[in-house]
């Protein structure tokens, strides 16, 4: 088809078009309605939306229906209020306090009830003696692995490898340690429950107060901006520079060890992040309409700091605060690792991996038992905090 | 660009004045005595002259400043009497550093594999058991790692000696295998950080359009994947790396001292715990340097390795 054919073509229907909307609008000139044809359709009732169906789904609701879906998190939750209930009645419930020395019972491995039948956590060490003063054990050799001689001075030295209760050998033959005893005899399932209680105070009331200063900092930061945001910034830039292992180590030669000290190290630079996060947020949400609104309609800045603008945040800083505890918690095992632990009687779970690292190739149970604790808390937080992430901003889900 | 970094390095001076001024106040304020309680009373005064522990404070901030600027951090006290701090910190470096490079030079090539197989095999078991390791090796504080491979490969299975070998003065191959455990302890932490980012940065670069569209002009997946996903995905690993230097640091200090390591994580340690201040101090600026150095040089490479981000100058969005 050639160009001009085209251009015929479309004027021909252009045309025909023209001809039929005449015709309708003439048809539409005779066809008159009558008042009768017509009634109100609601004329006596009242209008308003339809009434929802089903039951409104609330913010938390939806979160928590996501989360439910998570199964690692919900076991990691469930680790969690294990290990923070056995933190806080373990110790109460137990027959020994954290700093009772049972000193003739030192360095006993585990021992726990029904489990010692099958093998495990039974008391027993094995230990090489020489066979001539094997009798004087009694009771207590439970089962010889095997005979060897060892030779002193080229004379031949009869040795013997065995398995030892410790339990009876020590007379403690009553006594149940399920974690055993450090070299002082001193409970380390009390131990190691009241040092986990620690941790985690120090843990989650320096996560508490970071949140708040960091909530209302960031908050002032990004709300008004400008000048204030600037000189605010600035302020964080440079104490951020501080790296907090040197920061942490000042305070605590400073301070002395202790819980508020330990509390007061993690403060300090603790809250930039989360401020950090709070002034993103509000840059966000700051300028759109409904703040407009409620600015016109007469709000207060704190109204719309803490009513309008801050509710947006709560997620992230849920998830956020979340991942801040098993950091504290390391920190506070770093810093105890190092010796500037909590003092003296007192444990922690820092305190106690230490105690434990002098005596690793011999008792490892010190080490073992608060190793297993602190990995199991940081993971279940990691995982509990992943969790929350992916509940409450469905978008991040699964981008780490 | 030349006043973005004049305004980083300003910023960083009144940092590290801070830092310095913390240490004075901390070592001045600190209960008990600097020289020591059971000093002779020739070395107290002697001590007392070369500090000036007499003056009013205020005049020996300005002393311990000057000195300081001058790199005199004076002398350790108990931990090696009278010889000069810089030196004590100059000796133990190399041993640190030789850790540390190696742990990298572990870490990041693993830690890169790992995110591309981790990002290929997507929502696969690979994948999924990739990602149950990064969230283990995150969460197991590198002593534990430290304590478990001691305990395991060293003392039950003897493959690796307990401690570091020192006997040799050079990098010999017994010295070389006593680090590995030291080594492989520090690396965990990072090669599950670097796996865990490269992951996240690939899957994203792997869905973009241009990925679209080199496979459009007739790519193969292999060509786009190498040539234009992974090159992408690197410019934020940039990011991550140079302040992993001062993690590893950190965490040095630890391993240092599980496996008997001299290097400066046991020495902070160690004038710790004979508070032999001058030593700390100068350790803790030691620290303070490089790690306000990595922060300035991630925060300069931001512009050279990736050009889209002009720094300075211009309104910057939020």
């Amino acid at each position: 088809m050639s160009k001009k054919q085209k251009i015929e073509a479309a004027k021909k229907a252009f045309a025909e078009q023209e001809a039929l909307r005449l015709q309708n609008l003439e048809n539409a000139k005779t066809e008159r309605l009558s008042e009768d044809d017509c009634t109100f359709v609601q004329m006596d009732e009242k209008l308003h939306d339809q009434k929802f169906e089903h039951e409104p789904i609330s913010f938390y609701k939806d979160a928590w229906l996501r989360f439910k879906q998570n199964k690692a998190s919900i076991v990691a939750a469930a680790i969690i209020l294990v290990i923070v209930l056995m933190a806080i009645f373990a110790p109460v419930f137990s027959g020994t306090s954290y700093r009772e020395q049972h000193t003739e019972f030192g360095v006993l491995p585990p021992r726990i009830p029904y489990l010692e039948n099958l093998g495990i956590a039974d008391g027993c060490r094995t230990m090489e003696i020489q066979k001539s003063v094997l009798d004087t054990y009694g009771d207590a050799v439970v089962e010889v692995i095997r005979e060897y001689n060892q030779y002193y001075r080229g004379k031949p030295i009869p040795m013997v490898e065995a398995k030892v209760n410790q339990y009876i050998l020590k007379g403690a033959d009553d006594y149940y340690f399920f974690f055993g005893t450090d070299n002082l005899g001193r409970d380390l399932w009390v131990r190691l429950w009241r040092g986990t209680r620690i941790s985690l105070i120090i843990g989650v009331c320096s996560v508490l107060i970071n949140c708040f200063i960091g909530v209302v900092y960031g908050a002032v930061s990004g709300y008004y901006g400008g000048k204030v945001d600037m000189l605010m910034q600035r302020i964080i830039e440079i104490l951020g520079g501080v790296p907090f292992l040197v920061m942490a180590i000042l305070f605590v030669m400073f301070l002395g060890a202790g819980i508020r000290s330990f509390i007061l190290v993690l403060i300090i630079t603790g809250w930039i992040g989360m401020s950090r996060m709070i002034r993103a947020q509000f840059f966000r949400y700051k300028d759109y309409e409904y703040v407009l609104a409620s600015r016109t309609m007469g709000a207060s800045d704190r109204r719309l700091i803490f009513r309008h603008i801050l509710p947006n945040a709560i997620g992230p800083i849920i998830t956020q605060a979340t991942f801040a505890v098993p950091s504290a918690i390391f920190s506070e095992s770093f810093l105890s690792y190092l010796g500037l632990g909590i003092q003296a009687p007192e444990p922690s779970i820092g305190v106690l991996l230490a105690e434990g690292q002098g005596s690793l190739t011999t008792s490892p149970h010190l080490t073992l038992f608060p190793a297993i604790v602190v990995s199991l808390l940081m993971l279940s937080f990691n995982l509990f905090g992943n969790g929350l992430r992916d509940a409450f901003d469905p978008r991040a889900r699964g981008s780490e | 660009m030349i006043k973005y970094i004049i305004k980083r390095v300003i910023a960083m001076l009144i940092t590290l004045f801070i830092i310095v001024s913390l240490c004075f106040l901390t070592i001045r304020m600190i209960p008990g005595d600097i020289v020591g309680q059971g000093a002779q009373p020739e070395i107290r005064e002697a001590m007392e002259e070369r500090y000036h522990l007499n003056d009013p404070l205020p005049e020996q901030y300005v002393t311990f400043l000057k000195n300081f600027f001058t790199l005199d951090f004076g002398e350790s006290i108990t931990t090696y009497p009278r010889s000069p701090v810089f030196n004590v910190i100059m000796d133990k470096i190399p041993l640190t550093l030789q850790l540390n490079l190696f742990s990298l030079v572990i870490t990041i090539p693993l830690g890169i594999l790992f995110g591309i197989i981790a990002a290929l095999k997507k929502n696969k078991p690979t994948d999924h058991a990739i990602s149950v390791m990064v969230v283990l090796c995150v969460s197991v504080p590198s002593f534990v790692f430290a304590a478990l491979l001691q305990y395991f490969f060293a003392f039950k299975l003897g493959w690796f000696p307990l401690l570091l070998e020192l006997e040799d003065k050079g990098l010999t191959l017994t010295k070389l295998w006593s680090m590995v455990l030291p080594v492989l302890a520090l690396s965990f932490g990072g090669i599950a950080t670097i796996t865990r980012y490269m992951r996240a940065e690939l899957f994203e670069a792997l869905n973009s359009e241009y990925m679209l569209l080199s496979r459009a002009k007739g790519l193969t997946r292999m060509q786009s994947t190498v040539r234009h996903a992974i090159r992408n995905s690197f410019i934020p690993l940039c990011n991550i790396i140079i302040p992993m230097f001062m993690n590893l640091l950190g965490g040095s200090m630890v391993v240092e001292n599980i496996f008997g390591i001299p290097g400066i994580g046991r020495l902070t340690v160690m004038s710790i715990s004979n508070s032999d201040y001058f030593l700390t101090v100068a350790v803790l600026f030691f620290y303070s340097i490089i790690s306000l150095l990595s922060v300035l040089i991630v925060d300069l490479s931001y512009g050279i390795i990736d050009p889209r981000i002009r720094i300075g100058g211009g309104k910057t969005v939020e």
